[in-house]
């Protein structure tokens, strides 16, 4: 009897197995029949538009209006989700004149950079995401352009929005670091701040974890390389013009016997508020053999919050740098001009209002004003040794963007030293991204 | 031929999360649009080139296409709205949203059904969809700066969508509205 009934259940699960496959063949049939009608309507709805923009009272030229969502959204209109290319690619660039007002004979026009970028998506959770970059538009033995990969990453994503990151990625880090291309920033040149304090575009190698709690927090977290502190060169003054710019590795053969942590934390609750801020620290000695700055670390903090009702366009940002530790290394470097600062800092406070729009073009007024210091204080060195902290460099700039659609933007600025006033300068730009 | 099936489920079930950026379905879209609705119909629109320009000049944008997907929500009868289903590009990859219209033309919700780029999620946010919420065609503040606050870090995303809103609150104004 207990044999029967097993076999007749064994029997029953055998059956109903094809059973329910079968539902999903028909399922699959029917899937493929609503494709193939669905496939019907776009190919009805294209014969409509080509016979319309073959009547003359079609307004075809319009559609040149918005390049941006012109073709690829023609046929998704009707179609069901349609994913868009699976390979996408991206550039930005941009050209830049500076003009010394007390120093004519300074005045340059640079390309300053150049990018392509592409992403590539495996399927709808997997992706890569690369950038390739031009500095100074020669890169050559002779030259003083760059080429440098400034990013370079797969991202998969998880249940729950969560999203996970490897490869060389840009530091979820102010305002400017993630959106740096020239159509997102008012003024020919990125602000001081953000260039020299934190090092934009700043990116570094390993991990990375990003996701939402909801209620328009988002979060960004990873262990990545760090900085290098045994490139600092205490003869050149590239580490006064930027400290972590003079140390950081961008993904070259990076040291990494210490490895960094990151988090971010973002707020967009309120439309058209941003407010933000995140830590970056690790050590930056890497255990090097006869080096005297194996014990220090890097850490940079920041706070950020930019707000764009209606016209306006208002932003602020702080940031603190750190490097602890330096005393016995700052004394390997006496008498020389740059020893490594423990602390560095800065801030500003922006403003823009679109004045005027017709059509394509808007036209954007801005002043900015910002401080930074990028040696605001030294580790203790014996007396008469030491190096003094420099003072805050104000720098007070005004002027203007014009954005041509959303891709191209002509800027011109004027921009005022406070301690450094040979460093006044007007400047004109022309940048693009796409 | 025996394993066909289970290689159809397997592909089913490997395929399966695959739409993990899809929030939501249009039916789920339009109950939440409409909860009061005992009936959707669904009611495609072809636009004449006439329509078609009257779009394009209350919208400021090309009309983009003349077939449209709408469903009518109706309660004993009695019409109460439009949902208008929809995609535009945010900066690389589609955004798929839906607009649910009052008779009058008015925007009565805007929600997104599924979000693919890495940044700007945040269009998601109740708060800045709400933002749509009583506007229409013709009062000239469905433009972002305009009546429609920006996200940062999301612009493209922002303004694509808040752009393929104005154009469908036209074509209800031109095509819909009683």
């Amino acid at each position: 009897m207990k044999q029967r009934i097993i076999s007749a259940a064994l029997a029953a699960a055998f059956l109903a197995a094809p059973v329910a496959s079968m539902a999903q063949e028909t399922d699959l049939a029917k899937r493929v029949e609503q494709l193939a009608a669905e496939l019907e309507k776009v190919k009805a709805e294209l014969a409509a538009q080509r016979a319309q923009a073959a009547a003359p009272a079609a307004p075809a030229p319009v559609q040149a209006a918005q390049p941006a969502a012109a073709a690829p959204v023609a046929t998704a209109a009707t179609a069901s989700v349609a994913p868009a290319s699976d390979t996408v690619f991206s550039g930005y660039g941009e050209v830049n004149y500076n003009h010394p007002v007390r120093n004519a004979s300074g005045a340059q026009t640079d390309l300053r950079r150049a990018v392509i970028g592409i992403q590539h998506r495996f399927d709808e959770k997997t992706k890569v995401v690369a950038e390739f970059e031009w500095e100074h538009a020669i890169a050559s033995a002779e030259d003083s352009g760059e080429s440098a990969i400034e990013q370079m990453y797969v991202e998969r994503e998880f249940n729950g929005g969560l999203r996970g990151k490897a490869g060389l990625f840009l530091m979820p880090v102010g305002l400017l670091n993630q959106n740096h291309e020239p159509t997102a920033y008012y003024g020919v040149e990125r602000n001081f701040v953000e260039t020299a304090i934190i090092p934009t575009t700043w990116r570094e190698a390993g991990l990375g974890l990003s996701g939402d709690f909801g209620d328009g927090f988002s979060w960004d977290t990873g262990l990545t390389t760090g900085f290098d502190l045994t490139k600092w060169d205490p003869a050149s003054d590239e580490g006064r013009e930027s400290p972590l710019g003079a140390i950081h590795q961008e993904g070259q053969l990076a040291k990494s016997r210490n490895l960094s942590l990151h988090g971010a934390l973002n707020w967009r609750g309120y439309p058209g508020l941003l407010v933000g801020g995140s830590v970056f620290t690790g050590k930056a000695g890497h255990a090097t053999p006869d080096f005297a700055g194996n014990d220090a670390r890097v850490t940079v903090a920041e706070l950020h919050t930019r707000y764009t009702p209606g016209a306006w366009d208002l932003s602020a940002l702080w940031a603190y740098g750190r490097i602890s530790n330096t005393e016995a290394l700052n004394a390997t470097f006496v008498g020389n001009a740059t020893p490594v600062p423990s602390s560095f800092a800065g801030w500003y406070l922006q403003s823009a209002y679109k004045l005027w729009q017709d059509g394509d073009y808007t036209f954007s007024p801005f002043a900015r004003f910002e401080s930074f210091n990028t040696a605001r204080s030294y580790a203790q060195v014996p007396a008469g040794l030491g190096v003094p902290a420099t003072p805050y460099e104000r720098v007070a700039t005004v002027g203007a963007n014009l954005m041509v659609g959303q891709g191209v933007v002509l800027k011109a600025d004027y921009q005022k030293f406070r301690e450094d006033k040979t460093r006044d300068r007007v400047n004109l730009g022309v940048g693009f991204a796409y | 031929m025996r394993y066909v099936p289970l290689i159809v489920l397997g592909a089913c079930a490997v395929t399966a999360p695959v739409f993990a950026t899809q929030y939501l379905s249009p039916e789920q879209a339009q109950k939440l649009m409409f909860p009061e609705a005992d009936a959707f119909r669904a009611q495609p629109l072809t636009l004449d080139t006439a329509q078609m320009r009257q779009v394009e000049q209350l919208a400021g944008l090309p009309a983009r296409s003349n077939q449209w997907r709408v469903v009518g929500a109706y309660k004993g009868g009695t019409l109460l709205g439009y949902m208008v289903l929809d995609d535009v590009i945010g900066k690389f990859e589609l955004i798929s949203y839906a607009v649910g219209l009052n008779p009058d033309a008015s925007v009565r919700q805007v929600e997104i059904l599924a979000y693919r780029e890495s940044h700007g999620g945040e269009i998601r946010l109740p708060a800045w969809r709400k933002q749509f919420a009583g506007k229409s065609a013709k009062s000239g503040d469905l433009r972002i700066g305009a009546g429609i606050n920006n996200i940062s870090g999301a612009t493209l995303s922002c303004t694509h969508v808040t752009d393929g809103v104005r154009r469908i609150a036209a074509i209800a104004q031109v095509a819909l509205a009683r």
